[in-house]
């Protein structure tokens, strides 16, 4: 439940009076149109488990979201929600509460895969079955195109609340993908006392540029690191602004007082880098990450020495 | 306030406190030019740890240091920058090139002490 509620929190809809206020000027709700709703209430009170089935047995025939039809509890909290959404279509109280329900309705639908135009169709399949109704119970058909038109304008309050919610929760999957990626692919480790290696692999943005020089600048200070192997091996193309976020880490590094050698410059990079004009001339660099790490060794003093030079490497001491 | 200048040694110590005025800075750099002759120093170090802010005076102070002392025959390492400040200053092209810097008091003393070879550990 409070799970329930932070999500409600966080949708990108605000949950205050003046929200609600907007969004119903929006679909031009008035006074009007809920009298003419509450003539309605009793025609799909009556009516409402029949609507109910046929949403959700069209969205099972549509195949679109087996998430839904795959658990019984969540299939049944989804018509629960439904029914409650018929009722309160009809009371006609558009308050707070009701966009409440509508959120945590189109979350529901968000975590079982009904994406947008699903929902779209099997909503339109729902409004037909009322239309349709409407038309039979209410003699005048003038007067019943005007109560289904005030009922559409409800409908469509409603879909902007959905869909604004279904769009925002998808942005927030990406976002969290994202950050995903971004956390994974940006290690700092330590291979000897005083010495890092920052593998670099992929594309770097300017945010992710930040989030490696903090994430750097913090291993250098914590690891008391005096070089650093930075490898960019990985990095498919550098340009201009990636060779200058690159230049910034190694100039923050360099404050910090270490000294950063780059190494892993395709022959591609490096020719990209000259035709770019890069100056790259504060910055030493090496081949491949052994000769970066070999060089790093010597100049933090230590010395490589195999144990026994005629018979190879010893396997044990 | 004034900035404090310790001495031990051949070692001249400043230690700046949060927030420096423009006038602290000035008064430091005449100071430390001032006590480089008196004592015969060899190194000066320059304990920034306890800022979170490096302005754009700060640092071209920290810089005129830097060569006022070179000039009276010692050495200057800027020590403990912090991983924030260092960031924004890279922002602004604030780098201190060509001065020497560590991470902290140790690690700027041991880079600066002459090494048994003849250099000090800072001529990479």
């Amino acid at each position: 439940m409070l799970d329930q509620q932070s999500r409600l929190q966080s949708s990108s809809i605000p949950l205050t009076e003046a929200e609600v206020d907007r969004r119903k000027r929006i679909v031009d709700l008035s006074g009007e149109d809920i009298s003419r709703i509450v003539t309605l209430r009793n025609m799909v009170a009556e009516q409402t488990d029949r609507y109910v089935d046929a949403f959700f047995r069209y969205l099972d025939d549509l195949g679109e979201a087996p998430a839904l039809f795959g658990k019984r509890e969540v299939l049944e909290e989804a018509k629960r929600r439904k029914r409650e959404h018929l009722a309160a279509m009809t009371a006609a109280q558009y308050d707070r509460g009701y966009v409440e329900q509508r959120i945590a309705l189109a979350l529901l639908y968000s975590r079982h895969g009904v994406s947008t135009p699903v929902f779209l169709g099997a909503f339109h399949q729902l409004l037909r079955a009322l239309g349709n109704d409407i038309m039979k119970s209410v003699k005048d058909p003038n007067d019943a195109f005007q109560r289904f038109m005030s009922l559409k304008k409800v409908a469509f309050f409603d879909i902007g609340i959905m869909t604004d919610v279904l769009i925002s929760e998808r942005e927030r999957t990406i976002n969290l993908q994202q950050d995903a990626i971004r956390e994974l692919s940006t290690p700092v480790l330590q291979v000897r006392e005083g010495l890092l290696i920052l593998p670099i692999i992929g594309m770097i943005d300017s945010q992710r540029a930040k989030q490696l020089t903090d994430g750097l600048l913090r291993s250098i200070r914590a690891n008391r690191a005096r070089m650093v192997v930075m490898d960019i091996t990985g990095v498919a193309a550098v340009d201009s602004k990636v060779a200058n976020h690159l230049i910034q880490t190694i100039a923050a590094a360099r404050l910090m007082g270490s000294t950063v050698i780059v190494t892993g410059l395709s022959a591609d990079v490096a020719q990209a880098l000259v035709a770019l004009g890069v100056d790259l001339g504060k910055i030493s660099t090496t081949g491949d990450l052994q000769g970066g790490l070999e060089e790093a060794e010597r100049m933090l003093g230590y010395r490589v020495v195999r144990g026994n030079e005629t018979t190879g490497p010893r396997l044990s001491a | 306030m004034a900035i404090p200048i310790l001495k031990q040694g051949a070692v001249l110590i400043a230690s700046l406190q949060a927030a420096p005025t423009d006038r602290d800075l000035i008064q430091l750099k005449d100071e430390l030019a001032d006590k480089i002759g008196h004592f015969r120093s060899r190194i000066v170090a320059i304990d920034v740890s306890a800022l979170d802010v490096m302005d754009s005076f700060a640092t071209r102070t920290l810089r005129g240091i830097a060569h006022a002392t070179k000039l009276r025959g010692a050495n200057t390492v800027i020590v403990g920058i912090q991983p924030d400040v260092a960031f924004a200053m890279v922002q602004l092209g604030l780098t201190l090139d060509g001065i020497e810097t560590a991470l902290d008091l140790d690690e700027g003393l041991a880079r600066m002490r002459p090494q048994p070879d003849g250099g000090t550990s800072g001529d990479r």
